[in-house]
């Protein structure tokens, strides 16, 4: 209940503000461009429509990741440098609470990008390939990213004490995270670049996209890549519950 | 007499290199089936390739790869083959004396034009890598792509967006209730 009261707060104010809203409509007219450019631009139009989905949905799927680790970053630290934090230690919720109304609130902002994102999915995958399975996928598994890097980011941001700092730890953890999409095929294929990728809980999210959308693969190619996935996730949980729990003043 | 030795020379190299060539083609050939396809965009194939071993011997150690190039006028041009097809290289473990061996190179078509695709079989026992022939690959382009289908959601979704957002600029505004 009082982490349902912490996560109206947060939703009230960082998404539900005008300024929070331009969120919303840059993610709008991004995807607008983009979906526009594939469909229509003679040399990206070329793309298998399979092709095309899949890329759509790894730019949602960073655009989620991004924004999660924004207001990951904000949460605590944030709170600390604007003078509130106080103010909310001393009301009667516990710290654990708190982080998880925080938690949730983060993944209502995924639920929101994942909301404007369904027609623009639609419309590009439209009678093409595995459509439905990859808007599934893209679902579970970019609600999982989200709870990865935002909850890491709210740990460190709990730990650090400083939104400058933990935002831009947070963003080199990004960069990290994303760097298979800049190594080339040949370099993802030797024994560094697999474990790498292996390793990476956002490679393994945009593997078992390419998988499912462009290969069809079924569920039993990506219960390894899903459960690695799964287990950051509870780790990141756990570092957040650990960070939440020592957060001074 | 310079003239002379080199063409002389020049016959001699040409012969040595067509027997050496026919040694190895011999020994191994290849074919690619179906010879030629007529398909359009997005579509999937399969070619394959027939390894046949014709010597009394096993062969060890055959890589086969399929290669694309592109023979549309002011086009042409080896093609990646990353985005065609998930399978490209195959090893050849061992074929059996007087065997076959088939590989399968399923391939999404991606763009139009005309392309050949062959098959090549590398026997590092031999220095002459065996080629099958061409098969031709005819792509339509495909207009699947109706703008009248996506320019709703494109310009529609920002303007429904900034709405909302206009809507909530106007409520939190002092004295608004």
């Amino acid at each position: 209940m009082k982490t349902a009261f912490i996560m109206q707060k947060e939703i009230r104010e960082s998404i539900l503000t005008p300024k929070g809203f331009l969120w919303y409509i840059l993610t709008s007219v991004i995807l607008s461009v983009l979906s526009y450019l594939f469909l229509t631009n003679r040399e990206l139009s070329l793309l298998d429509q399979g092709t095309m989905l899949y890329m759509i949905m790894n730019f949602i799927t960073a655009l989620g990741v991004l924004m999660g680790l924004v207001l990951g970053a904000d949460a605590f630290a944030g709170e600390i440098e604007r003078g509130t934090l106080e103010a909310l230690f001393l009301s009667p919720v516990k710290r654990r609470e708190i982080a998880a109304g925080k938690l949730c609130a983060v993944l209502t902002n995924w639920g929101i990008i994942f909301a404007i994102s369904l027609p623009y999915l639609y419309i590009v995958g439209k009678g093409g390939q595995n459509l439905l399975p990859g808007i599934l996928y893209l679902g579970v598994l970019g609600t999982l990213l989200s709870l990865i890097f935002s909850a890491f980011s709210m740990g460190l941001s709990a730990r650090i004490k400083s939104m400058k700092n933990s935002l831009i730890i947070s963003f080199f953890i990004f960069l990290l995270a994303g760097a298979p999409i800049f190594l080339s095929a040949a370099l993802r294929r030797t024994w560094f670049g697999r474990i790498f990728d292996l390793l990476n809980p956002f490679a393994d999210a945009v593997n078992t996209f390419d998988s499912v959308v462009i290969d069809s693969q079924g569920l039993s190619y990506q219960t390894g890549r899903v459960a690695i996935i799964c287990i950051y996730t509870l780790l990141c949980i756990w570092f957040l519950k650990r960070s939440a729990a020592k957060v001074q003043m | 007499m310079k003239k002379t030795i080199l063409t002389l020379s020049m016959i001699f190299f040409a012969t040595m290199l067509n027997y050496t060539y026919a040694a190895a083609s011999g020994r191994i050939t290849i074919s690619i089936n179906p010879p030629s396809v007529q398909a359009k965009m997005g579509d999937r194939i399969t070619y394959t390739g027939t390894i046949t071993n014709n010597s009394g011997k096993p062969v060890t150690n055959l890589i086969t790869y399929i290669s694309l190039a592109n023979v549309t006028q002011g086009k042409e041009a080896p093609m990646d083959l990353e985005d065609w097809s998930a399978n490209k290289a195959i090893r050849v473990d061992t074929i059996a004396p007087h065997g076959t061996y088939m590989g399968k190179w399923p391939m999404r078509l991606i763009d139009s034009g005309g392309y050949v695709a062959y098959i090549t079989v590398v026997d590092k026992n031999n220095n002459i890598p065996v080629i099958s022939m061409m098969s031709h690959l005819d792509i339509k382009r495909v207009l699947r792509l109706n703008p009248n289908n996506v320019l709703p959601v494109a310009i529609g979704e920002p303007i429904l967006i900034g709405a909302v957002f206009v809507f909530i600029s106007f409520k939190r505004r002092p004295g608004v209730r």
